[in-house]
């Protein structure tokens, strides 16, 4: 079942990636890191019932590894970021908070915003605490690589 | 004289054409200055805006200069980024001549998009997987490849002409729940709204909502205030789009409204 899910988020992310025109050479590994952004987020989830906090370890864990894929590769992390946090932006938040404005459910409304809010935020949150590891590991690996 | 004018120039170009691109402002800010550093300008101002840049060198010498750029909201080219960030790069370690480094900024502004054939595909294949992920079955994965096909064509054809991007949302977003509600009321067992919320992917702002808050974090108010009304707005127009589709079709089947 998460091989399933790992795949369909790879091709998934893989896809938005190459609509975005990333590079031909960088679209696995875009894919990749928006694949393991969602599994990471798929086992939070199991655990606890909080979508904040899977998100925002998803994120935490997904920045790391666009940091690593981006001193491997050399190229800018925004690259890998925006693609992998595909799978997890509240798209479908935002849509069904503006959806059920317009259909006058005002509750649902509400409680669909809110959960957006609470999801952004958690998604930059996690953006900036992956962040603030300093950038001389990520360094160091890009030696490594050559 | 002249050349305080050149560097500046280079700068705020690479600059505005980082910001089309859809990198972030601090990012666009930081390689701006960056690159007037590298040209050993040592008094600068830049102040980025996430849709114009404000610059200026050597306020308080002979050749003094400022310039102003409008740089309008366009679609994220992540190829350009990863390019002009390689470019800045070479710069910054003083590898590149000016003029050269004119020549590379043109070659970066012209690396073309993903070809219309392929972006077809993946914009099917993305809307398919997507359908599927926010807990659709295979079967409305495939039909969301199919709407996020015809989305995309759609699209392509209406943004060939000048249109506004509200009417591109509202039309892209009705089309595609035209489509599956059509081919709900066909008789397929499909869940129409995990087939919409899939198709509708390629529209919905989330980048724009994570920027914008990323914006506020960083300090930059003003950047994040418009990326997030620019997120509202495109988030509604899909509703209206989305919603007049709905509406009309419980009046036609005589149902009460979800």
């Amino acid at each position: 079942m998460m091989l399933v899910q790992f795949l369909v988020s790879l091709v998934a992310t893989l896809s938005f990636a190459a609509l975005f025109s990333a590079p031909k050479s960088e679209l696995f590994f875009c894919g990749l890191t928006g694949a393991i952004g969602w599994i990471v987020y798929l086992l939070f989830l199991n655990f606890n019932d909080s979508i904040t906090i899977a998100n925002l370890t998803a994120t935490f864990a997904l920045t790391v590894i666009s940091r690593t894929i981006a001193s491997l590769r050399k190229n800018p992390v925004t690259v890998y970021l925006i693609s992998g946090t595909f799978p997890l932006v509240p798209g479908a938040g935002i849509y069904y908070t503006s959806y059920y404005f317009i259909m006058n459910e005002m509750s649902q409304c509400s409680k669909y915003g809110m959960e957006t809010v609470k999801v952004a935020g958690a998604i930059v949150l996690g953006i900036i605490f992956g962040f603030a590891l300093p950038q001389v590991w990520f360094n160091a690996l890009g030696k490594k690589a050559g | 004289m002249a050349v305080t004018k050149e560097v500046l120039s280079l700068a705020v170009e690479t600059g505005d054409a980082l910001l089309r691109s859809g990198a972030e402002v601090y990012r666009v800010e930081d390689t701006v200055m960056h690159i007037l550093e590298a040209y050993e300008i040592e008094e600068y101002d830049v102040y980025v805006l996430s849709n114009g840049i404000f610059a200026s060198a050597n306020e308080n010498k002979e050749d003094a200069c400022s310039m102003i750029r409008h740089v309008p909201l366009g679609s994220i080219h992540l190829g350009r980024i990863a390019a002009l960030n390689q470019l800045s790069r070479e710069i910054c370690s003083h590898e590149c001549s000016l003029i050269d480094a004119w020549i590379r900024l043109e070659e970066c502004k012209n690396i073309p998009n993903t070809g219309r054939k392929s972006s077809l595909f993946f914009c099917g294949i993305g809307c398919g997987c997507f359908a599927y992920l926010f807990g659709g079955t295979p079967l409305d994965a495939l039909i969301a490849f199919f709407t996020g096909f015809f989305l995309k064509i759609l699209l392509l054809r209406i943004s060939a002409g000048k249109t506004s991007k509200f009417i591109v949302n509202i039309l892209g977003s009705a089309f595609v729940t035209f489509l599956s509600l059509l081919m709900h009321s066909l008789g397929l067992p499909i869940f129409y709204d995990k087939v919409i919320i899939g198709s509708i992917m390629p529209l919905v702002p989330g980048i724009a909502l994570t920027t914008s808050i990323r914006d506020f974090f960083n300090g930059d108010y003003l950047s994040g205030a418009i990326h997030m009304i620019d997120a509202i707005l495109t988030a509604f127009c899909i509703a209206v789009g989305v919603g007049t589709i709905m509406t009309v079709y419980h009046f036609l089947i005589g149902g009460v409204l979800l």
